[in-house]
């Protein structure tokens, strides 16, 4: 009991400030002061996010959007890993693929919809595809770094009591790679989601991006705030879960890709 | 050895778009690009689009930083603003910005100001994060070292801390203003009447290649000159600092 009083007591701020921007929220819309139209009460957005939750729609939106984050972060974690261990290891691909990629990865995600849709199939294959683009550079990048920080002296030394090949890569590269790798898949899935929700406002015609861009057009502001409250819900759960299980399964190493 | 592998690739899309293996309409031949992107910069739509994003850009940019910096700190050196101002941080953080664009356009109307708003959110997140952890991240002992030799108040700010977190800030800079393109651009292409991003979609509609991979090629330019630009800068600026990183 007394820990949880401890615990409120230096967080009162952290917890009071939101609840308070609530309540006032709510009391300035229903006497309108701040107009209802574009800000809803609280306590209605919380309604319409019950019935999206109860007829099923949001589940299904979610649902789809998951499906999609999954595809396309396993593509790139696949893709983005083997290449970034493959040019982690050879100099000459690294050289080769170096000045495409910095090329590449600036431009933003969204535009590559047009040549993925020129490329594979369009509709639910594009999409897919286009999302994976930017996690699979970031993927890409630090396990190429990830190879490359690695101490010359311990591979030295593992060459030297006859590590080779597979043994080598298996027994010492990979471990030491690992932080980097898992950096670059947490960053890597933060981009899925933000890269998913963007494609389907642009050209999907489901999914939470979707439900978002449509509530908009036909100004249901009421589901705009609640598809928006689930989107921030998903992206809080997996980047803060995704370092809670970093620093549970690798507690040895400070995250490459905390600032 | 740098070179070898772009040239090779537009090479072979040139050959393969010239022999008609791969589809000319879809995958024109660079040279064609090429000559589309140098005759409409010359005399067509495209600067005054290119134009358009820049300022887009700048206004997005400036608005961000200017507020984003001077909270970051604050979070940095008072705790209670930190406690105040975490909550929404964390909320909004890991959400795609272009989320917010539906809500500016409500609120602002279909326009100008939403589109650059929505930019300038990215980088605002951005540039308040980067900041805090530079103050937060600087090694405690700067400033008990300043403080024995009697820094305090603004002394300490403006000798101590604020030197100490500037790679940070400038990192914060960089990401945001790369962010802030992303995002952009990514508007421009849902809702904008003008803009590079709205020219891909428009040729990307009308199936215009030629003009579409121009817009494209564009963008990417203008990517690798800000990114390589802007670390360049930072190297040079600030010295003291070891590591750019990503």
């Amino acid at each position: 009991m007394r820990a949880v009083g401890r615990w409120l007591g230096e967080r009162w701020i952290t917890i009071g400030s939101p609840l308070t921007v609530l309540v006032l929220w709510e009391w300035a819309s229903a006497t309108g002061l701040l107009r209802a139209v574009f800000f809803p009460r609280p306590s209605t957005i919380a309604g319409h996010l019950r019935d999206l939750a109860m007829d099923g729609t949001l589940w299904g939106h979610a649902a789809t959007t998951l499906v999609r984050i999954g595809w396309s972060f396993s593509l790139a974690a696949i893709l983005g890993v083997a290449i970034g261990l493959a040019m982690g290891l050879w100099r000459r691909l690294r050289e080769g693929l170096d000045p495409v990629f910095a090329v590449i990865y600036p431009i933003p995600s969204v535009l590559f919809l047009p040549l993925v849709s020129f490329l594979v199939p369009p509709g639910e294959i594009a999409l897919v595809v286009t999302t994976a683009v930017t996690s699979f550079f970031l993927i890409a990048f630090t396990t190429t770094h990830g190879v490359r920080q690695i101490d010359r002296l311990v591979v030295e030394a593992a060459r030297h009591y006859g590590a080779r090949g597979w043994r080598l890569f298996a027994a010492v590269l990979l471990p030491g790679a690992l932080p980097f790798i898992f950096t670059g898949l947490r960053l890597g899935l933060g981009f899925a989601l933000i890269v998913v929700v963007a494609v389907e406002i642009v050209s999907a015609s489901r999914g939470l991006g979707a439900l978002l861009w449509l509530s908009w057009q036909v100004l249901k502001v009421e589901d705009m705030y609640a598809t928006f409250f689930v989107i921030a819900l998903l992206g809080a759960l997996l980047s803060y879960g995704l370092a809670a299980l970093r620093a549970r399964l690798l507690p040895w190493v400070p995250d490459a890709g905390d600032r | 050895m740098g070179v070898a592998v772009p040239t090779a690739v537009l090479v072979l899309w040139e050959i393969f778009s010239r022999l008609g293996i791969v589809s000319p309409r879809y995958f024109p031949a660079p040279t064609t690009v090429a000559w589309t992107l140098a005759d409409r910069l010359v005399a067509g739509d495209l600067a005054g689009d290119l134009l358009v994003t820049l300022t887009r850009l700048a206004l997005a940019f400036a608005l961000a930083a200017l507020p984003a910096v001077p909270l970051g700190l604050l979070m940095g050196i008072a705790r209670p603003v930190r406690d105040l101002v975490e909550p929404y941080l964390a909320f909004v953080f890991p959400v795609p910005k272009i989320t917010l664009l539906p809500f500016l356009l409500i609120i602002l109307g279909v326009g100008e100001p939403a589109f650059v708003l929505t930019g300038a959110s990215s980088a605002f997140f951005q540039i308040v994060i980067s900041t805090l952890a530079g103050v937060q991240t600087m090694d405690p002992r700067l400033v008990e070292v300043g403080r024995n030799y009697g820094a305090h108040g603004p002394r300490l700010f403006w000798k101590v801390i604020l030197p100490a977190a500037l790679p940070a800030i400038f990192t914060g800079l960089r990401l945001g203003l790369g962010l802030s393109l992303v995002t952009l651009v990514a508007v421009e292409f849902v809702a904008a009447k003008s803009g590079l991003g709205h020219l891909v979609y428009r040729h990307w509609q009308m199936l215009s290649t030629p003009e579409m991979y121009a817009a494209f090629a564009l963008v990417g330019a203008l990517g690798l000159v800000l990114t390589r630009g802007l670390r360049a800068l930072q190297a040079r600026v600030l010295t003291w600092q070891e590591d750019i990183g990503v």
